[in-house]
């Protein structure tokens, strides 16, 4: 009977622990790895080079921002992909919805329609971002990036700036 | 989205794992974030992959689109009351947030939606 209650107890500590895991997860913080080499330095600094790191960067996203979908220029969201709902992408906002934003890749100049927002990589040459699809619905941003939590080396906040652009002129 | 949904407000419940399985169809009533504004939601009717329609503020004629790939083209059921993919074209599979099964309310319509 003691042995019993010892488990049930634990059932319960075990089914508590998952249902707050869960609502935590989906409505306030999580922590997901970042893959690929589209925004380093960022994130990823090594990805790509020779020497190879082949860990992922662990990032911090909270979730209190899609309450109301306020955004601000260089906030790094998290975002269903356009073409694929299963995958999400990181990338930095650029502009945001009635603004004029010229790209860069083919000089063009264009108005985000409402509700929409552009995105970029840092890494423009080795990107998937709205230069390939165009602008995004602010409603597939799923969070906002807000802090490195791994590697211990580069522990910290999440500039909202662009690391400065190589100019390619 | 009259005749099918009451003006004056039914219940009803939505299943958030079909979108994420992908087992949206041709019919199905979802429930999207709308690409305009994100703070709303809407309620549409899954069309397939080449849609034949009929704007009534723009046109007299029927209109075809083809509907690009991991998008929906969306409408309401009521066509003259509903700003749908007609004014804003088709919507990523990602806005999609559940799908209707089930009504509760009102009583006399209560059971599965369809």
């Amino acid at each position: 009977m003691g042995t019993s209650s010892f488990l049930w107890n634990c059932t319960k500590k075990f089914i508590t622990a998952g249902i707050v895991t869960v609502t935590v997860t989906d409505h306030f913080v999580t922590v997901i790895p970042v893959r690929g080499g589209s925004m380093s330095p960022t994130f990823n600094p090594k990805a790509g080079s020779h020497m190879g790191d082949v860990f992922d960067d662990y990032v911090l996203v909270e979730k209190f921002c899609l309450r109301n979908y306020k955004f601000s220029h260089g906030d790094v969201v998290v975002f269903r992909s356009p073409l694929n709902h299963k995958e999400t992408h990181v990338k930095r906002i650029a502009a945001l919805p009635g603004e004029w934003f010229g790209t860069h890749h083919n000089n063009d100049v264009i108005q985000i329609p409402l509700g929409h927002c552009w995105v970029e990589g840092d890494n423009t040459a080795s990107s998937l971002d709205s230069n390939s699809f165009g602008p995004i619905p602010l409603a597939l941003i799923r969070g906002r990036v807000t802090h490195v939590v791994w590697p211990p080396q580069r522990i910290g906040a999440v500039k909202s700036t662009p690391p400065q652009r190589l100019s390619s002129f | 989205m009259l005749p099918t949904l009451n003006a004056a407000g039914d219940v009803l419940l939505t299943d958030p794992l079909s979108p994420r399985l992908g087992n949206i169809g041709h019919g199905d009533l979802v429930l999207l974030r709308s690409p305009l504004n994100p703070k709303i939601r809407l309620m549409k009717r899954v069309e397939g992959d080449n849609v034949t329609y009929f704007d009534a503020l723009h046109s007299k004629a029927a209109q075809v689109a083809v509907v690009p790939k991991r998008h929906v083209w969306i409408q309401g059921d009521n066509i003259y009351a509903s700003r749908d993919s007609r004014h804003f074209g088709p919507v990523p599979y990602g806005l999609i947030e559940g799908k209707v099964f089930f009504r509760v309310w009102p009583p006399d319509s209560f059971g599965l939606d369809q």
